[in-house]
């Protein structure tokens, strides 16, 4: 699974920085930025409710 | 000697609800995170500051996030870790049941709920009515040429929009929105000298326990049914109360702040005729004004964190059971992030980098439905209109207006906004 953040829909909520941390990570601008885009194994219902949550709707899987 | 402003009593002088900018200014040149003297509240002035607290709430509960030190945390507080504190004293801080309150995981499981509410589909939906919503008070609004904008059209216009996304029958909603538009203004919260009532939405509770409970013993085809049996990530299904909550919270939350963002984006519109030129002119700079007006004007000044442990924000070590305030208006003024920070630029580039609606966990999930609302409101409003100004008689002239704000230590914006029209075609 591999998930990513559109960069102009982010606005820095930070919602997923606290449900999947391995995965996301915030940038000195105060936005989040898929990190790595693969999500390591066992992680992928954490990646989820941070697509399902973001308030923005910035977070997609990608194939 | 001129006064040093940090010594003012930011959460009852009434001096600040004018102007409360230079006051932030003063703390921030002093320490961005500084204590202030008269409760003891440590106020996070500072972007990079501010962004840190909301990132962090393993060091900070959010039990006190409303109501901040009135009246405080009930008991006095010892010891270098407060966790267990404030587990034992959370229910008696008031809004306890309110989502901005919770920490996780109950915050977590409760937030999960709220986002099955509004779901992307449902936002979508609600973006679709918004249009027609927003004419239906214009039809009325507009007509004789001038009118008070707050009262006119921004209250009713947010309600009616959470009463469609909640899906509120539709003939149910003359009597809801007329009930809410009595109660709602001029709220208790933040208000240091009103009593704090402990559920001041205690109608709306009623109106939509009735609701879940009627969808429940039979759902039907409807946005209250999808509503009624939403469940938490676990799968289990919420007692009647947590929906009712929840749903309660994006009234409570979601209309008097939508309000005061609409209120500023319509006195700069009337301010700043280059602005509104430049607005009429070409539409797709709206997203970034509308970020602007955020930035200039949090609608929510600020929201409170406890420390629960010894820490550290900026350079200043914060003792556990400290009291913080995070004030998002004043962090959107930090020359540190944002250049020449007291000016309206309808184009800066970092705009959207505001705290208007807070960080982290406890973010403003409906910052896309305030947006959306503002967006279309505006569209419509220069659609129908070929000039909008501020009324003098009631402002005063260019360059010497007079505006009043909401004297409260949490909300940010406009009493009241008298604006005059010109119509455009089809509306003269």
């Amino acid at each position: 699974m591999k998930v990513t953040v559109d960069e102009d829909r982010c606005r820095g909520h930070g919602m997923c920085l606290t449900l999947c941390p391995e995965v996301f990570r915030m940038t000195d601008d105060g936005y989040t930025i898929a990190d790595p885009e693969e999500v390591p194994d066992g992680l992928e219902e954490a990646a989820k409710d941070a697509i399902a949550d973001c308030p923005e709707q910035a977070i997609s899987e990608i194939d | 000697m001129a006064e040093d402003l940090t010594s003012v009593d930011f959460f009852r002088d009434g001096r600040l609800t004018d102007d409360p900018y230079p006051f932030y200014q003063a703390l921030r040149d002093k320490c961005p995170v500084s204590r202030e003297d008269h409760y003891g509240v440590t106020m996070v002035t500072g972007w990079q500051e501010a962004v840190h607290v909301y990132n962090d709430a393993d060091t900070f509960s959010s039990c006190i996030s409303v109501t901040g030190p009135f009246p405080g945390f009930p008991v006095p507080i010892e010891g270098d870790d407060i966790t267990e504190l404030i587990e034992q004293h959370r229910d008696d801080i008031p809004f306890s049941d309110q989502l901005p309150t919770l920490d996780p995981p109950t915050h977590t499981n409760h937030r999960a709920l709220l986002m099955r509410l509004i779901t992307p589909k449902r936002l979508k939906e609600n973006e679709d009515a918004m249009w027609q919503l927003a004419d239906d008070i214009l039809d009325t609004f507009l007509a004789p040429g001038e009118g008070e904008f707050i009262k006119g059209f921004a209250g009713p216009f947010t309600l009616r929009v959470i009463a469609d996304l909640l899906g509120v029958p539709e003939e149910d909603r003359p009597e809801l929105l007329e009930r809410l538009a009595r109660g709602t203004h001029g709220s208790a919260v933040g208000n240091a000298d009103k009593t704090m009532n402990k559920t001041p939405l205690e109608y709306l509770y009623e109106v939509f326990a009735t609701y879940v409970e009627d969808r429940r013993r039979e759902p039907r085809d409807d946005v209250l049914s999808g509503l009624a049996t939403a469940t938490f990530p676990d799968g289990s299904m919420p007692e009647v109360g947590d929906v009712v909550r929840v749903a309660t919270n994006v009234f409570s939350a979601g209309q008097e702040t939508t309000v005061r963002l609409l209120g500023t984006a319509l006195k700069v519109i009337g301010d700043r005729p280059d602005i509104q030129r430049r607005l009429r002119d070409d539409r797709s700079l709206l997203p970034n004004f509308i970020e602007e007006c955020l930035r200039i004007e949090s609608p929510v000044k600020g929201d409170f964190r406890l420390s629960r442990v010894p820490t550290t924000v900026g350079e200043e070590a914060l003792a556990a059971g400290c009291t913080v305030m995070v004030v998002n208006g004043a962090a959107n003024r930090d020359p540190r992030r944002f250049d020449d920070p007291d000016a309206f630029d309808p184009e800066r580039k970092n705009a959207r980098q505001h705290l208007a609606f807070g960080r982290g966990i406890h973010s403003c999930p409906g910052a896309p439905l305030a947006r959306a609302e503002t967006r279309v409101g505006l569209e419509r409003l220069l659609d129908r209109t070929t000039g909008i100004r501020i009324s003098e008689s009631h402002h005063g002239p260019a360059g010497d207006r007079r505006y009043q704000y909401i004297p409260t230590y949490i909300l940010r914006g406009l009493t009241e906004l008298h604006l005059e029209f010109d119509l455009a075609g089809g509306d003269s």
